[in-house]
């Protein structure tokens, strides 16, 4: 300020004389020392700029290079001897993990067949319990089992998990992040022979390579070599936008001379082929050779032969231009381009490059790939997720998240629901829809997750959010209360179906009616469930204790909150398909409570283990009344409202289950299980309105269509120890025999047992007491 | 009548075989081969103990819970989830696994009763003293030859 001050008089007083001589003024503005002075201005702009391109580059090379989205993986292959699997199931697999046929499985994610076994060539991968070496392995499979299995000195081998899916949170950006030293060597030669042959030599720029690619332009006629170096392209990748602005093009060429004098080649080189962008997949962006592999030949780029190696160089002159889904030809013939310079720079052989540019594009069509297939179990594993990381851990630090998912479950369970409602419902003017819940009991895996006919949709999830009456779900609890107060109740004792009233608080009468209009008197609590009577089931519910009812449910693992209308009895409390899972969960295991898990470990970009989601387990009924209880949910099938079911599945099969319809028939239910699999079945219409389906014409059929095609263990006949098998009276209160009148065998707990007999029949009567005692004197 | 006449009648025959000494067999201890012998799971047994030697905790849950997946029915490895729950802290998970391996433990009281030790021990950590009382009093029953014989 006072340099300025002192200034100011000096210059009025030159004033008067430059308007004498303007010539002299004009002289004065082209002096040297105005174009040293502007010189010395740009020079310090032009360093301030270096100096903030320099920090750009080097901010966001060092810290993260690259943002990578959590991906999803299946639960691994588990083969072993004796394993269930068909040999359909094992190709429908490795098609689906896209393993190639090759007569010697000779690399990673191959196989062979030979005649009645299939020899493999692991991928290997990483677990918490350290995951699997790539191997060789030889198995024959026959009567839909693995007979025997020859790997590595073990008898147990696992395929890789299956990726299905990504975490995207806050962008559509995409990435599978591949190390340089994992890159074919073939692809790095193609890419530098036809995007910038003097890639080692150049700073950043290269003059030499912008003359060659002008004059070769000019020999072809038209645009086949660009002038940009890999340096450049990554920094128009990398930090840039793409508008072909000049301002982005002043910055482009300071800014790749800046990375190259921090970083090596190798360093540029492998940005370079992770951060390319190689075309859109709907709302994702497909960026990086890794990713590009698995978008286009659904497999990891380490196993790509040399004509697909050479597709991928043939997009980055333009992804969509050269989109070889879209524009087949336009592909391949510049992909044959790449192989030609490959070949001519002496990086592939003549003989390879013949063999290679015969080869079609063999690209996969688009959504054959399982990433993104499972959409609604995606969607529960990301709800299951962010209760525990932040979302920007998800988006940017490429998590390994390894989940229960079962393909063949998931396949088998969208099949089932998609065959039965293009069935039910072809030109879909019914407009039903429905959702599947598959879990494997003991672990309380989710195996599968279907929340609509068109599987491939994400949008409303019906397993997960769909909260619907669950009609006659709601009897095996109402059963399971009452079997809890054995000196009351048994199996065997008699409810009366016929008309009942209840009048309700607020005055009005609650006078439930069965599904077919017709009462049927008296009959054992069995076939009251079995038959599903509403009326009888009301009546043994107002017995039992609505309270009690209510805390069986919630022991169960209802969490909603339970209002105590005997209107529950029936099934009034809506719940999705997830929570019926939760419900029925219990009742599979005969009592033990299992929190359902979609994930089951969570490790870092490398592998590393971060985080387990373990099983574990309460008992929350006691083994007598889960017997029971799960021994009359089977006669539900064996010869209840689910006998249909019987003929989709093995006849020794032993399987368990209740059929649900609510009111003006909304809603078609199926929850049922074996030992080994529970499935939820939900069948309605989105805007909740008559479907016209029962449990039975509705679910029913889904269920047993997937349950048939899932290998299956047959729920235990053995009774825990404080139950015995009695032949009852059927009068439901004196013992029995077998062979006397209409006298039938139940599981009963000790203290049901009737001190009464009817007389008929010999000692034997008491069952497994007595028996067990002879035995224990013969032993 | 008829049923009273018959009870004493088997009271009878029992009385006249209980003259004959009861000697009392120690039982083999249980072991893992018992119910997995042949099963590729027990290799994933080893596995997970090698990890449990190595202190390596969640390695040797995974392991087990692979087992699991291939002997679903196998009491002894849900006995070892017990136990690696209770080395890790975890009374609650422990008691679950214990009495889940209970409910599928073969006729085999020494192995019963040392179930129902572990099921005491969570109890206790959880501050259920009349739980663990009365899991105690299983096990002792289990290893009384007279309560057996009852």
């Amino acid at each position: 300020m006072a340099k300025k001050a002192k200034k100011s008089p000096a210059k009025s007083r030159r004033q008067p004389s430059r308007k004498k001589k303007p010539s002299a003024q004009r002289r004065r503005w082209f002096s040297w020392s105005f174009i040293a002075k502007a010189g010395l201005v740009c020079l310090v702009l032009g360093a301030a700029g270096m100096a903030y391109l320099d920090a750009l580059v080097r901010e966001r090379f060092d810290s993260h290079a690259w943002q990578l989205p959590a991906r999803v993986y299946a639960r691994p292959v588990e083969l072993y001897e004796g394993r269930v699997l068909s040999r359909e199931g094992m190709l429908k697999l490795l098609d689906l993990m896209r393993y190639r046929r090759d007569a010697r499985a000779s690399t990673p994610g191959s196989f062979a067949v030979q005649g009645n076994s299939l020899l493999i060539h692991t991928r290997g991968f990483n677990d918490s319990d350290g995951g699997e070496q790539s191997e060789r392995i030889r198995l024959s499979l026959s009567g839909g089992q693995i007979r025997s299995l020859e790997a590595g000195g073990d008898r147990l081998a696992r395929l890789e998990p299956l990726q299905i899916g990504s975490i995207h949170p806050q962008h559509a950006e995409d990435r599978v992040l591949v190390p340089l030293d994992k890159v074919p060597p073939l692809l790095v030669d193609m890419l530098i022979a036809t995007e910038d042959r003097s890639f080692y030599d150049h700073h950043g720029i290269s003059l030499r390579g912008l003359s060659r690619a002008m004059l070769a332009n000019i020999k072809a006629g038209g645009l086949v070599q660009g002038g940009s170096t890999l340096t450049q392209q990554l920094v128009k990748n990398f930090w840039l936008s793409s508008d072909r602005t000049l301002s982005r093009k002043l910055m482009e060429m300071p800014m790749a001379l800046l990375l190259e004098l921090h970083y090596s080649k190798d360093q540029i080189l492998e940005a370079y082929l992770n951060e390319v962008y190689l075309g859109q997949d709907g709302a994702r962006a497909i960026h990086g050779m890794g990713l590009g592999a698995q978008f286009l030949f659904g497999r990891p780029l380490e196993e790509l032969e040399p004509h697909q190696l050479a597709t991928l160089v043939a997009l980055l002159k333009g992804p969509s231009w050269y989109d070889p889904r879209r524009r087949p030809e336009r592909a391949m013939e510049r992909r044959n381009t790449v192989l030609k310079v490959a070949r001519d720079e002496g990086a592939l052989s003549s003989a390879d490059y013949d063999k290679f540019s015969a080869r079609p594009l063999e690209v996969v069509p688009r959504g054959a790939s399982a990433l993104y297939a499972f959409p609604a179990f995606i969607d529960l594993v990301r709800r299951q997720l962010a209760r525990d990381y932040p979302p920007e851990v998800l988006s940017d630090e490429g998590l390994h998240i390894h989940s229960t998912l079962d393909v063949l479950a998931q396949l088998a369970s969208e099949g089932a629901l998609k065959e039965h409602l293009n069935h039910r419902d072809p030109k879909q003017v019914k407009k039903l829809n429905g959702a599947v819940v598959v879990v494997a009991p003991a672990q309380g895996d989710v195996l599968a997750l279907v929340s609509n006919r068109d599987s491939r949709q994400a949008g409303f999830n019906r397993a997960l959010d769909a909260q619907r009456p669950m009609g006659s779900l709601a009897k095996p609890a109402v059963v399971l209360s009452a079997v809890q107060q054995p000196k009351t109740y048994s199996l065997a004792t008699l409810v009366e179906d016929g008309p009942i009233q209840v009048k309700l608080p607020n005055g009005s009468v609650w006078a439930p009616q069965n599904f077919d209009k017709t009462a049927k008197g008296a009959m054992p609590m069995v076939d009251v469930l079995a038959l599903s009577r509403n009326q009888a089931t009301a009546r043994l519910g107002l017995d039992v204790g609505l309270d009690k009812v209510a805390d069986t449910m919630k022991t169960l693992g209802v969490t909603r909150n339970i209002p105590l209308y005997p209107s529950i009895l029936l099934g009034s409390l809506e719940l999705t398909p997830f929570e019926v899972a939760m419900m029925y969960q219990p009742l599979a295991t005969g009592g033990f409570s299992t929190r359902l898990r979609s994930i089951t470990d969570v490790l870092d970009k490398d592998g590393k283990p971060l985080a387990r989601y373990p099983v574990s387990t309460d008992e929350v009924v006691e083994a007598g009344p889960a017997f029971l209880t799960q021994w009359a949910m089977q006669q539900v099938v064996e010869e209840g409202t689910a006998r249909a079911a019987r003929a989709a599945l093995p006849s020794d099969l032993r399987v368990a289950g209740k059929t649900g319809t609510s009111d003006d028939f909304r809603d078609a239910w199926f929850a049922g299980f074996s030992a080994n699999h529970l499935a939820v079945v939900w069948v309605g219409r989105d805007d909740n309105k008559n479907a016209g389906i029962t449990g039975s014409s509705g679910a029913l059929p889904v269920w047993a269509n997937l349950m048939g095609k899932l290998p299956q263990r047959s729920l235990s006949q053995n009774p825990p120890p404080s139950v015995e098998w009695v032949w009852m009276n059927e009068d439901g209160r004196r013992v029995s025999a077998e062979g006397c009148g209409n006298a039938r065998r139940y599981p009963m707990l000790a203290a049901s047992i009737p001190e009464d007999s009817d007389g008929c029949g010999t000692v034997k009567q008491t069952g497994k007491g007595i028996k067990g005692w002879f035995k224990g004197l013969f032993d | 009548m008829q049923r009273l006449v018959r009870l004493v009648l088997i009271s009878a025959v029992m009385v006249g075989c209980a003259v004959k000494p009861v000697v009392d067999e120690p039982q083999e201890p249980m072991t893992a081969s018992q119910e997995l012998e042949g099963s590729p799971a027990l290799s994933l047994l080893t596995s997970a103990e090698q990890a449990r030697q190595q202190g390596d905790n969640s390695r040797a849950e995974r392991y087990l819970e692979r087992a699991l997946n291939i002997a679903p029915d196998s009491s002894w490895l849900y006995k070892q989830l017990a136990d690696l729950r209770l080395t890790e802290g975890d009374a609650r998970g422990a008691e679950g696994f214990a009495l889940k391996a209970l409910r599928l433990a073969p006729d085999h009281p020494e192995y019963q009763a040392g179930l129902w030790e572990l099921v005491a021990t969570a109890r206790d950590r959880q501050g259920n003293a009349a739980g663990a009382k009365s899991a105690r009093e299983r096990a002792a029953t289990l290893r009384d030859p007279e309560s057996r014989k009852a």
